[in-house]
Formats: C-alpha cells, structure tokens, sequence
C-alpha cells in the first residue's frame, strides 16, 4: 500500500516535471501563433480583468507604500517636517493616487502635443496591470491588446518618455518589454548634438547607449531621445521621443566606441498609466 | 501489519471538495498578489515571493503531492499573467513544493520555525534555479548582482514574511493543516 502510494507520488512529480519542460520547450520552439501562445491568450481573457481590478483596487495602498518608502529614504529631513508627515500620510492615499493619475495623464497629453508622432498614430491610453518580481526580466503587462489595435513592436511611453515596445499580445492585454530589459535595444542620439547610438539595458536595471563614435563630444546632462526615422514605414520608435539624461560618459583611449550611462526619464519602479503608439 | 491508515498516509491524499475549492481560491490570491501587488512592494531591494511562500506553506500542510500539483499550476498562472515564457516557473515551482511537502511528511513539525526554515532553503533552491535557467537561455546573470541583489534580499524579506503568510494559509485552510493534525493524534 505504501510502496504504491510512493510511486503514484513519484509519478505524479516526474509527470509535472516532463509537463514543464514540454511546455518551455515548446513555447521556444512555435511561432507567434502556436498552441501556447494561444492558451495563454485564452487564459489572459479570464486573467487580465482579475488583475486589472487588483491593480485598480491596491493601487492606494501602492502609491502610499511609495510614498512612505521615499519617505523613509530622506533621511535628511527635520523632526519638524517629519511630525507634519505623520499628521498628513492618514487619509491622503486616495487623494495622492488622483493627483498623480492627473498629472500623468497631463504629462502625456503634452508629450502627444509635442508632435513628435506622425500623422496616421494613434496612442492608446493602458494601465500596467501586472510586473514581474524577479529581476531577470524587466517586463510590464498591460490592460490594452489586439482588441484595441495594439500590435507586437508598437511603441509603448508615458508622460515622461519611452518606456519600452509591446513583445506580445492577447485580445485583452499586452507583454511589454521595457527599455531597461536586458534584451531591449533601441536607436538613441544625444540632443543636442546628434551622437548617435544603441541603447541597451541590462540586468541590474541601468541603461546604456553603446558604440557611440569616440570623436563625439557628450556631456553631462544632456538629453537622450530616440533616433528612429518618421513616417509610414518609419522606425519602431519614432525620431525624439524622449528617453533619459546622460549620468555619465565613459571613454577609454583604448576603445573604438565611448560608452554613455543614461538615467531614464521613466521611473520604472512607478509605472502605471502609459500609451501604445498604434499605427 | 495493519491495515489502518498511518498519519502520513493520511496526509498524502488528495484534498475533499471544500478543501479543493479553498486551494484554488489560494492559487488565484497566490498568483494575483505575485503579479500585482508584489513588484510594488520593495523591502531591502527585493520584492517577496508570494508566490513561492504560499506554496511553502500549502506543502507543509498539505503534503508533496498537493504541494507538487499547486506549485505546478501556480507557475503556469504566474507565467501566463506576466506573458513570460510557460514552464520555467512552473519546474521550479513543482520541486519546490514536492520537497517542502516532503520535509511536513519525514520532520518533525512542531518547532516554530519550521515554515521559516523551509521558506528559507526554498527560497535559495529557486533563487538559484531561475538564475541557472536564465544562463542556460543566455541571459546576463552577473554572480555578484545575483548574490548581492537578487539572493540575499530575497532570503531575507521571503523569510520575514514566511510566519505571517503561514499563519494566513493556515486558517484559511482550515487550522492546523493535515498533517498537523494527524501528527497530533
């Protein structure tokens, strides 16, 4: 009896085990339309508004967590601006994730008046309803898919500027792969100036534009925006959406190509509401 | 001989109806809080696994099998709500909880620190696989970022959490967990 029930464990075990490694072995080996990736789009239909309502519903308790947590990392701050703090962190959640719906929601509105989009664009307005908590993977999923003309490669920004490109897509929701991923890479330039390069992320989150010519002069502070051409069969993403500022400049004698570090306009750790930029 | 079941026997079969229905509820909470809530949480620069701890906690009280099962489907669902590639989470996700569910079925479990303990190693055997998997797919996987940023945060924060989280899967499973109970008597 026990002997049996040890092998019906075992087996169960080695069948899951098989199961697992059959279905990462298949999702890299079939195309965009195969049995995996369908399942999982049918999965999504029940999946994404379930995560949506969580994202929606937690969201306060989010944006006070933020808020206490950068609290916390200002150390710097008197006794007296602390006690006012206490008295004023009760309550406020709601009104904090308002105000910064608001202001994001404005911020894009501009980004979109800039013009930096050809004619024939249209943005689609999606909320970030899940993230990974490992850091292997810097990806984002959102609440917009097919359904809404949202495809693979369309750009995806925010009030602050580029946060990354759409790597899969459901009916209902989107994979998004952001630009600090270590598998994302993305025409830039240094404005003003023009220094062109790839932009590349990485593992430990920071941001780097590569084989940038030695002979261009960067400097500090300067701006980073995309480098892609404009019009019907432009690029993925479109000339001067914003990106980041240059941190840094490395440049070794010995090197052929200077290496730039770019802190992202985009704060990843809050990301909430962004666009799709469908064409 | 005898005929008559034994404690860990007891333990190893599958869930009744009611205590199904909890369990999917479990895995549904599980993967939500995993997906949405937990890359919002930062604690010592890591976001905690709830994912990996409910399934700590299932086996321990529910046993390898069950435990084997939830990890299984925790993962896929995982996977599927983060659009990330099926099966990786899920081979880890079924080790992990066939060994937790082992260690309820051969320790002993009354010592407090047992779901803290289990939380811990499993915490380290998954931590570990996920960074040989994103080698083996030829993704950066810089030793000292992954003991320094990704490990020790994590060991830490999921640890911390494993009591609270216990306690939680523990009633609402419904008290003291099979195993618990049958160990008892």
């Amino acid at each position: 009896m026990n002997r049996r029930r040890v092998l019906r464990r075992r087996i169960v075990v080695a069948i899951l085990l098989l199961l697992s490694v059959a279905m990462l072995t298949l999702y890299f080996r079939e195309s965009d339309s195969g049995i995996a990736r369908g399942a999982q789009s049918v999965v999504l239909r029940v999946v994404a508004p379930l995560q949506n309502g969580t994202a929606r519903s937690t969201k306060p308790f989010r944006d006070a967590w933020n808020w206490a947590g950068d609290l916390f990392s200002a150390k710097s701050e008197n006794n007296e601006l602390r006690k006012e703090v206490e008295q004023l962190r009760v309550g406020v959640a709601q009104e904090l994730t308002t105000q910064a719906e608001n202001d994001e929601l404005r911020a894009m509105v501009k980004l979109r008046d800039h013009k930096i989009f050809p004619k024939g664009v249209r943005l689609v307005t999606g909320r970030v309803v899940a993230r990974p908590t490992t850091a292997w993977y810097s990806t984002a999923t959102i609440n917009v898919g097919s359904t809404s003309g949202v495809h693979v490669y369309d750009a995806v920004v925010n009030g602050a500027g580029l946060v990354g490109r759409v790597t899969s897509v459901t009916a209902n929701a989107a994979g998004v792969t952001l630009i600090i991923d270590q598998q994302s890479y993305v025409d830039g330039m240094v404005m003003p100036g023009g220094a062109q390069g790839i932009l590349g992320g990485s593992v430990t989150g920071d941001v780097t534009l590569q084989y940038v010519d030695k002979n261009e002069k960067v400097k500090v502070g300067q701006d980073v925006v995309t480098s892609g051409t404009s019009g019907p069969r432009g690029s993925i993403f479109t000339r001067g959406i914003p990106i980041g500022v240059v941190e840094s400049v490395g440049l070794q004698e010995v090197e052929l190509y200077q290496s730039i570090a770019v802190k992202p306009f985009v704060d990843f750790r809050k990301l909430d509401l962004v666009q799709v930029v469908v064409r | 001989m005898t005929l008559e079941r034994t404690s860990i026997d007891t333990a190893r079969h599958w869930p009744s109806g009611g205590k199904t229905a909890r369990l999917a509820v479990m895995l549904v909470v599980a993967a939500l809080l995993q997906t949405t809530v937990a890359p919002n949480i930062r604690i010592l620069g890591a976001n905690p696994d709830f994912a990996l701890i409910i399934i700590v906690c299932v086996a321990l009280m529910k046993g390898s099998e069950t435990g084997a099962v939830f990890g299984f489907l925790i993962g896929m669902l995982t996977a599927i709500a983060l659009m990330e590639p099926f099966g990786l989470s899920a081979f880890v996700f079924v080790l992990v909880g066939y060994f937790a569910g082992r260690y309820a079925e051969t320790a002993d479990l009354s010592a407090g620190f047992a779901p803290l303990l289990t939380t811990f190693a499993a915490t380290l055997v998954a931590n570990t696989l996920f960074a040989m998997a994103q080698f083996l797919l030829e993704r950066q996987v810089p030793v000292g970022f992954f003991v320094g940023r990704v490990l020790v945060p994590s060991l830490v924060i999921n640890t911390l959490l494993a009591a609270p989280l216990y306690l939680v899967v523990r009633l609402w499973l419904h008290g003291a967990g099979d195993l618990r109970v049958s160990r008892a008597r």
